[in-house]
């Protein structure tokens, strides 16, 4: 597969005027000019047909990386290839091959009918008529629209509001769409319904999607690649299941005892709450877990009534990486 | 061409969904009208001024009013609201020319709010009683005139808002900005004195400026004031301001594009 993105040492610095302290009235007429590197130095390369997903705490740098991608930001320095096109210098070219939501924001005119707002984009994009009759079918079907498309944005629920945005975006067939968390803020069922419309677009168009998230269930369902950044630097960039079973190893177990006590010790396990007769248990990291052993370890110094063993969740692992990383 | 004209009917459409607001507004501007009215007619004292009669005065007055819109610096509905919370970053990622996007914007919402406010206001000014009524247009080559450059006026209108636009890339809030330039090119577009009434010399330079061309001019027209033939060489010198200012906001616009932050994350 050929390489459709290419990001070589990027970097963007902002410049933001700070308040001098305890010079209250003075700040009106001189302020410190402070620049915050939000990127730098940023590095990687995605292959087309992929699926990626983009993450860091909040203020990593991944929502300027997507708009420096999408030709929205110009960097500070260094290069940017996607498809061949540097996109903040030919960018009239460039953004008809790519398609972007961002799911704080709008693209769809707040007090037309959803159907009107698609109509200006198919001007906008210079879609012929077969070609959008034949896309918006297809999106009106995978994402169940039909209802939807004569009434106005100001009326559609966050979820139905998002299903518009990415059809919006996808109907000019873009190559590469960008989706800066796609699923902030919807309930269950519809991120389902967008995880797997994301999941079929990409298989049947081919289409390359970079999404940035918080929800690491989405991460899990849709990418198989993972690039980590934070503090506007890349700390990981590879498969995400490398990472899962980096920290798979680690279990909770929830045990119930027969009576109070007051301090349970266990070695090789770390107690993450105590509460009457009830706690949970961690596993160290260098310790490896058996079911067996632990049940030995625990009935010889406590009296077990019950015992549960879980996993991490994804959340938690990408939780526990963020703390092991500094972030 | 097609994607621009799009652009222009949809906020032509979505400003005339708010038909309350324009019905408010044109209240308020029968009581300004009123209030110039009566105040010039105590200053004139039933003379003709500069060529400047009081029919014509009138006249000059509902003109003024009703096409305030067009004059008034105020941003589309959108415009301000998406640089402020960082939407604008869409328009950057259409294949179509950044600055014409504004404009088709800025054009859509100054036509649809013409015809929802001053048409209105202009068949109010028409059935007033005889002594304050807006008096039918000084010719047929007058009216013909008078719409030829109120458009120019539009046209002018908005590339002077688009310049306000580009400075809240840096300034954040567009209310500061449009709201000192309202008052400032108000007052040099003889919008709150007409310019007649103003010193020969302040009239020698306001004259040629571009805020005069936006109302001042065509309702000068439409009066009978200037005469069509002495009108032509005025509409030449506002062409030739709406290309430098469109230049100068397309120069800026580049600019800002070049150093621009996305607010909100």
């Amino acid at each position: 597969m050929s390489k459709i993105i290419e990001f070589n040492e990027i970097s963007k610095d902002f410049k933001i005027l700070a308040k001098k302290k305890g010079k209250g009235f003075l700040n009106l007429f001189k302020r410190d000019k402070k620049t915050i590197h939000a990127l730098s130095n940023i590095s990687f390369e995605i292959e087309e047909g992929d699926i990626v997903g983009y993450i860091g705490p909040n203020g990593a740098g991944k929502s300027t990386t997507i708009k420096i991608m999408s030709g929205i930001l110009v960097p500070t320095s260094g290069e940017c290839s996607i498809m061949g096109y540097t996109p903040w210098k030919d960018r009239k070219k460039y953004v008809k091959n790519i398609g972007v939501v961002f799911g704080q924001r709008s693209q769809l005119w707040w007090d037309v009918p959803i159907i009107d707002s698609f109509q200006l984009l198919k001007d906008i994009y210079k879609i012929p008529n077969a070609e959008y009759e034949e896309t918006l079918n297809e999106l009106i079907n995978t994402l169940n629209l039909k209802d939807l498309l004569n009434r106005p944005l100001r009326q559609l629920s966050l979820g139905q509001k998002m299903k518009c945005e990415l059809a919006g975006s996808l109907l000019h067939r873009p190559k590469v769409l960008f989706l800066d968390e796609p699923t902030i803020g919807l309930d269950a069922v519809t991120k389902l319904a967008v995880r797997d419309f994301v999941k079929s677009i990409n298989k049947k168009w081919g289409t390359t999607v970079i999404l940035t998230t918080h929800d690491m269930n989405d991460i899990d369902a849709l990418t198989n690649k993972i690039i980590l950044i934070g503090r506007g630097q890349i700390l990981y960039n590879g498969k995400f299941s490398a990472i899962k079973e980096k920290y798979g190893h680690i279990k909770e177990i929830e045990v119930e005892f027969a009576k109070n006590y007051d301090r349970i010790k266990l070695d090789g396990y770390t107690v993450v709450s105590h509460n009457k007769n009830f706690a949970t248990l961690k596993n160290d990291e260098d310790k490896e877990f058996h079911v067996k052993e632990f049940f030995n370890e625990i009935t010889e110094k406590y009296e077990v009534v019950d015992f549960q063993v879980k996993s991490l969740g994804v959340d938690e692992i990408l939780a526990k990486l963020y703390k092991d990383m500094n972030l | 061409m097609s994607s621009y004209f799009g652009i222009f009917k949809m906020n032509f459409k979505g400003e005339l969904q708010y038909r309350t607001k324009a019905i408010s507004g044109v209240a308020t501007q029968v009581f300004w009208g009123l209030m110039y009215i009566y105040l010039y007619t105590a200053f004139m004292g039933g003379k003709i001024i500069e060529g400047f009669s009081l029919e014509q005065m009138k006249s000059y007055v509902w003109l003024g009013q009703g096409f305030l819109v067009i004059r008034f610096l105020d941003l589309p509905k959108n415009c301000a609201k998406e640089i402020e919370s960082g939407n604008v970053c869409y328009k950057f990622v259409r294949p179509i020319n950044l600055y014409n996007q504004w404009f088709a914007e800025h054009i859509g919402y100054k036509l649809s709010a013409m015809i929802l406010r001053c048409i209105p206001l202009i068949i109010v000014a028409f059935i007033l009683p005889p002594s304050l009524r807006l008096m039918l247009p000084a010719s047929f080559t007058a009216f013909i005139l008078f719409i030829f450059t109120i458009l120019i006026g539009a046209i002018m209108s908005s590339s002077i808002s688009m310049i306000i636009v580009f400075l809240t890339f840096k300034t954040l809030s567009a209310k500061g900005t449009a709201s000192i330039c309202n008052t400032v090119f108000g007052i040099l577009g003889g919008m709150y004195i007409p310019l007649v009434f103003m010193p020969q010399a302040v009239q020698n330079i306001l004259n040629y400026l571009p805020f005069r061309f936006i109302i001042d001019l065509p309702a000068r027209i439409y009066i009978g004031n200037i005469s069509p033939l002495d009108a032509l060489p005025f509409i030449g010198i506002s062409i030739a301001w709406i290309i430098v200012i469109i230049g100068f906001g397309k120069l800026l616009l580049s600019r800002a594009g070049k150093s621009a932050t996305i607010q909100g994350g």
